[in-house]
């Protein structure tokens, strides 16, 4: 079930990819689609994430400009590094998550960038500032998104937050202190 | 299905990436080759991308220009009362023009001349733009079903905006004369009354052109226009390209460089025309030549 729900989060995060930009220029600077590919790398389902990775990567590529393959390139590393930080370290608090998106987009937009000036094809911004906004804007977009997916998709975050609740109110039951007579 | 053990899965998962990641190489090595032609991948992506874009594009443009106009009623009152008189003087000008109009015409008829366009003017809308921030090309409502073909110049009321580098059947994509790799032949004023001939490339700033190769020995100020030369085999001569904003003068062996501000605003621009232009032949001896696929690509 959870592979639908991410399945279905990915297709939505490439159609907001391909029409967001036009209807604000600012929302050009979050990488929906890393958003997700990160998000399914830390469950720590590796070959899924690299292969969503390197779909969500192509469906970009071929709107783009630049070089057809280039973001596929990029996210399907991106991918697999996180699945093996995820895999040697715990990383299911959302605090520790927000570090991750950060650090992915750094080496996304450095890759892609590289792999581009490598091949002769210099993309017309400059490098410094777009790898800045970038990484504000898909950092905040994806700290908002992990929480949304967390409180709406998770199946072990209900349950948790099932048993939390259920151990509070058995815990005041059992309360032996009486404020009153 | 075929369940695999956590261990085989994490064996398996290098040997994936790396495969994926060749395949990815070889198609980024296969599209940079510069050989003109386009992509079925992004064909028939686009293709499915119009199904999302132009409903999304028409509903936000839409709702903008509603509020645009609430925006636009605080100020129509005084608006309306200018315009009055403007129209008042303009009515008197307008009898004038028409004098001169059928005087033309008369003329004209006396002279046997026809009035003709030289290539059929599409007019379009931006529906897309790049997915990615590190580039600069557009999504636009036409395609190869409207008559559209590669390498179409694509003009805005400003000036030239791009060329057709994609063509789907209902949408087309459009590379910005901003972008480093486009190059456009032009030439500083009017062509016939200067020799200031040069190439416009992109730079690293989506509001600035830069001009090469304009000899050094030729008088070049700010303010003047750079025009098309049609020499470039794309886009036809005398089209507006940009304004000069800097000249770095260059010496009588060094070239000038020239910094451009475009004439299209082309961050902002939503309507757009494609020019249904085919660029002439080269004469027959240039095709012999021993370098032509080259410079056909």
């Amino acid at each position: 079930m959870e592979q639908v729900k991410i399945t279905v989060a990915l297709i939505i995060a490439v159609l907001l990819q391909w029409t967001m930009r036009n209807v604000a220029e600012p929302m050009a600077y979050v990488d929906f689609t890393l958003i997700v590919i990160v998000y399914a790398a830390l469950q720590r389902n590796a070959i899924r994430a690299i292969i969503y990775g390197t779909l969500a990567g192509l469906a970009v590529d071929a709107l783009s400009g630049g070089l057809l393959g280039a973001s596929a390139f990029s996210k399907t590393l991106v991918a697999y590094l996180v699945s093996e930080i995820a895999r040697r370290v715990y990383l299911d608090n959302l605090l520790l998550r927000i570090p991750v998106i950060a650090a992915a987009c750094i080496v996304d937009d450095l890759v892609y960038f590289g792999v581009h000036s490598l091949l002769g094809q210099q993309p017309n911004v400059p490098v410094g500032t777009t790898i800045a906004y970038s990484l504000i804007g898909t950092t905040v977009a994806g700290t908002l998104i992990y929480i949304m997916l967390e409180f709406s998709f998770s199946e072990r975050t209900r349950g948790r937050r099932r048993e939390s609740l259920s151990a509070r109110r058995s815990s005041r039951r059992r309360n032996p202190i009486k404020l009153s007579k | 299905m075929v369940e695999r053990s956590q261990q085989e899965v994490w064996r398996l998962t290098p040997w994936l990436v790396i495969a994926l990641l060749l395949l990815n190489f070889v198609l980024m090595a296969f599209d940079a080759r510069v050989d003109g032609g386009q992509r079925v991948i992004r064909v028939w992506t686009q293709t499915v991308a119009d199904f999302v874009q132009s409903p999304v594009t028409t509903v936000t443009s839409s709702v903008m220009n509603y509020f645009s106009s609430i925006a636009t009623l605080r100020t129509a009152q005084t608006e309306n009362e200018e315009l009055r008189q403007r129209i008042q003087e303009l009515e008197v000008e307008l009898e004038g023009t028409r004098d001169l109009a059928t005087e033309n015409e008369r003329l004209r008829k006396l002279l046997g001349l026809r009035e003709e366009s030289k290539y059929r003017i599409l007019p379009t809308r931006i529906i897309g733009r790049d997915p990615s921030i590190w580039f600069d090309s557009a999504i636009v409502d036409r395609g190869s079903l409207d008559g559209v073909n590669l390498n179409m110049p694509v003009v805005s009321s400003g000036g030239i905006v791009g060329r057709v580098t994609a063509v789907g059947p209902l949408t087309s994509q459009v590379d910005l004369i901003t972008r480093d790799k486009s190059g456009v032949g032009a030439i500083v004023g009017e062509v016939g009354e200067s020799n200031a001939l040069g190439v416009v490339t992109g730079t690293s700033k989506s509001d600035l052109l830069e001009m090469r190769y304009v000899s050094g020995s030729v008088e070049v100020q700010p303010g003047q226009i750079v025009y098309t030369t049609g020499q470039d085999g794309i886009y036809p001569a005398g089209l507006r390209v940009g304004e000069v904003v800097e000249v770095r003068s260059g010496s009588a062996t060094t070239p000038h460089v020239i910094l451009v501000r475009p004439g299209s605003k082309l961050e902002s621009m939503q309507e757009l025309a494609i020019l249904l232009y085919e660029p002439p032949k080269k004469p027959e001896f240039e095709r012999a030549l021993p370098n032509v696929e080259k410079g056909r690509r």
